[in-house]
């Protein structure tokens, strides 16, 4: 087979070309117009990743008498004491900027009737947001990006400590992609389908989390021996039965309360000293989850009572973003305002913009790899991003990377490629390809992704073990995950989109094994229902006020686990 | 099983290579038969509901179906994209047949039919 190469120089390129690496482009762009600015995106930018459906709301923004620092201190007490201060406040310093930018490029944003933006709760504000992708792919092409739309991007190129570009392949034409960059923007997203689906078969991707983000830009840090931040800080999200869609759309759009099957408003009877339904986020998973366990599910939201125009404004804002809700209640006959709206937990992702994972970063969004920088849910240390925080990132991460290829100081020339590492990321991308047909025993994409789902279903805290781990099972799940990468060798793949799959469960595998390295090290249960460590049930400030972080290396692939300070300012 | 394109009604959007519904699909499960110039889901499992398939189609050649697992079949839900005025007007239909629509602000990038790759001829370019 002989396979096409494209080797294309550019000086900025940004992996992903979704929310903050749409924004990166453009912030890129208007403040270095000379630079050339280059993204790569496995689908198209116009409708891929997590804003594909669209949204309804932006879910962080200062609303009147907010602060920067406000909104740190509400993010820190919602993650159970635990956040990079200087992260988020640096973010939250740039919400206004970027949400007037994209209202400018023309999206919809909800306003009172002098003008102000429609709040929902504390820190959302409305929008009509249901073309927002489109607007920003717009934004970043008039803004002079060139756009790779369909490469799936596998590797980073890499002198030493410093990333000198990217690699991956073209699912339409099959052709070899080399990025060739003086400054690299990583911004993949996070990861879902780690875990079981909650739904078999022909409903397996109804998942809330993007199904196409697996993981691929951490994995691509791990291998490249970047340093890493609290994968232990799963995301299980309360969401509605069977759609699995938002439930902050009815729980904060119409101020409805959690129920149990009895009636009981069990978050304000048994969460009272933790805020009852305005407890932290892991606790309003946390407090049903119990619920079920102990015999009193199902759980609702109690939206009856709601008036006609309460429900018909809650159905035109899934249409939004989560048009299946509307579909699902018309299908089943169910008007809100008469019955409750059943809702469910969902299987982990791993998501750094509603939880901390993702990659190490400076106040620059600076991974510990030189010309390497991280925005959106796959950098780590900020929670709370949702939208606007991934844009902000974006644009903190391009303006530190212009900075560094036309500021003062030495300035990041392109590396030389070497022939010989080319030939051996080539030929790491296409192996499953390569060896169709030439294995006794392959496995399919899909098997070895259903084999890592159960491993992490049964043994890293899934679904099936009431999402609770202890120091045995996670024991377990490491050794069974030691077994992948070998049959990641009988991985084949029929067709450039079977490639894409098998690199999906490459990645996986790789973030799987650190991921659980991460849940194994954290000996506290800091985060109830993201992280139930049921033998260290109780939350340890003493010892682990502090973020747990790995770093794999590039020889061994031994996963190093160390810990960083927690640095307080506000 | 999440979207049917009705192959009575899609027309392949002439001699599209890459017609709108295939390129805005985020997972890369739509491809066009060439032969019979027609667009199917060629990954029925691993659809996500996230619809803008549905949206950009000029034809409104795309049903959207909820998983057989969630509910029973005949309701609809129907996107129509009301040109040149930014506005989608949704149309929900349960299956006794009583109708609900509502009208949302939106903003509407216009979108070509086809898009070139490197290394292909030219697409037609008429935008929708
Ligand atoms: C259903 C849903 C509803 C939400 N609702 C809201 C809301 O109403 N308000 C709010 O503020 N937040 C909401 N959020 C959260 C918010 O959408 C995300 O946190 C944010 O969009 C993430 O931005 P990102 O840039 O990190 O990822 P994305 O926007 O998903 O971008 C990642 C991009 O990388 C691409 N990519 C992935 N892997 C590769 C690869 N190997 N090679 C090349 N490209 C790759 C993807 O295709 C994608 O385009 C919602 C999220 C979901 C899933
Ligand atoms: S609904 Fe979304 S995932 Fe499904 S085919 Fe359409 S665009 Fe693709
Ligand atoms: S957009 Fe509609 S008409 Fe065009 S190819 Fe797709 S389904 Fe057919």
């Amino acid at each position: 087979m002989k396979i096409e190469r494209k080797i294309i120089d550019t000086d900025i390129l940004i992996i992903g070309g979704g929310t903050a690496g749409c924004m990166a482009a453009v912030e890129a762009k208007e403040r270095y117009p000379n630079l050339k600015v280059t993204i790569l995106e496995k689908a198209h930018i116009d409708r891929s990743g997590c804003l594909a459906g669209g949204m309804n709301a932006i879910n962080a923004y200062l609303n009147k008498g907010e602060t920067a620092e406000s909104f740190t201190k509400y993010v820190k007490w919602d993650a159970c004491g635990l956040i990079r201060e200087d992260l988020v406040s640096s973010m939250a310093e740039l919400f206004e900027y970027c949400v007037k930018k994209v209202e400018k490029w023309g999206l919809p944003i909800l306003c009172d009737e002098v003008g102000n933006y429609q709040a929902r709760g504390r820190w959302n504000i409305k929008i009509n947001g249901e073309s927002l992708k489109p607007i920003l792919a717009k934004a970043a092409r008039s803004a002079g990006a060139q756009v790779y739309n369909w490469i799936v991007t596998t590797n980073l190129l890499t002198d030493h400590n410093r990333v000198i570009g990217a690699v991956g392949f073209s699912l339409r034409t099959g052709a070899f992609y080399i990025v060739h960059a003086k400054a690299t923007i990583m911004a993949t997203g996070g990861a879902s389908r780690l875990y079981r689906p909650n739904n078999p078969g022909d409903a397996a991707y109804k998942t809330w989390y993007c199904p196409y983000n697996t993981g691929a830009g951490y994995a691509m840090g791990i291998r490249s021996g970047a340093e890493m931040t609290s994968f232990e800080m799963r995301y299980v999200a309360l969401r509605t039965k069977d759609t699995i869609a938002p439930t902050g759309t009815i729980a904060l759009g119409v101020n409805a309360p959690q129920i149990n099957a009895k009636g009981e408003k069990f978050m304000k009877t048994r969460y009272a000293e933790m805020g009852g339904d305005h407890s932290p986020t892991p606790y309003r998973t946390y407090g049903p989850m119990q619920e079920m366990k102990e015999g009193r599910g199902p759980i609702y939201l109690d939206t009856r009572g709601l008036s006609e125009k309460q429900v018909y404004d809650l159905k035109a804002a899934y249409l939004d973003m989560y048009p299946s809700m509307v579909l699902y209640w018309t299908a089943n006959n169910i008007n809100p305002a008469k019955e409750p709206i059943e809702v469910q937990v969902t299987e982990p992702y791993i998501v750094g913009g509603h939880c901390q994972s993702g990659y190490w970063v400076d106040t620059n969004r600076k991974t510990t790899l030189d010309g390497l920088y991280a925005a959106g849910d796959v950098s780590g240390g900020a929670p709370y991003k949702f939208v606007s925080g991934c844009w902000s990132e974006g644009v903190i991460a391009a303006r530190a990377a212009g900075e560094a290829i036309v500021g003062a100081g030495s300035k990041p020339t392109l590396h030389p490629l070497s022939e010989e590492q080319m030939a051996i990321e080539e030929e790491r991308t296409y192996k499953p390809l390569l060896m169709m047909g030439k294995i006794r025993y392959p496995f399919s994409p899909a098997e070895l992704e259903a084999r890592l789902q159960k491993i992490m279903d049964q043994y890293a805290g899934g679904a099936s073990t009431g999402y609770e781990m202890n120091e045995e099972l996670l024991t377990l799940a490491r050794e069974r995950l030691s077994h992948l990468p070998d049959a990641l060798s009988q991985l084949v793949a029929s067709d450039w989109h079977q490639l894409m799959k098998a690199h999906e469960v490459i990645d996986r595998v790789d973030l799987a094994q650190v991921l659980v390295e991460h849940l194994i090290y954290r000996k506290e249960t800091r985060w109830p229902s993201y992280q139930t460590r049921v033998d260290y049930p109780k939350r340890n400030d003493a010892t682990w006020l502090l973020f747990v972080n790995s770093r794999r290396d590039r020889g061994s692939d031994k996963i190093n686990m160390f810990t960083r300070p927690y640095k307080q300012s506000v | 099983m999440a979207i049917w394109i009705d192959p009575e009604k899609c027309n392949g959007c002439y001699g599209a290579l890459q017609p709108p519904c295939l390129r805005m699909c985020p997972g890369d499960l739509i491809v066009k038969d060439v032969a019979a110039n027609k667009a199917y889901l060629k990954y029925v499992n691993d659809c996500w509901d996230c619809l803008p398939c549905v949206k950009v189609c000029p034809e409104e050649a795309i049903e959207f179906h909820l998983s057989p697992q969630f509910a029973g079949k005949g309701a609809r839900l129907i996107p129509h994209v009301v040109k040149g005025k930014d506005l989608i007007e949704w149309e929900s239909i349960d299956v006794f047949g009583k109708r609900e629509t509502f009208e949302i602000r939106t903003k509407l990038i216009a979108m070509a039919l086809d898009e070139k790759l490197e290394g292909e001829p030219q697409p037609i370019d008429f935008s929708i």
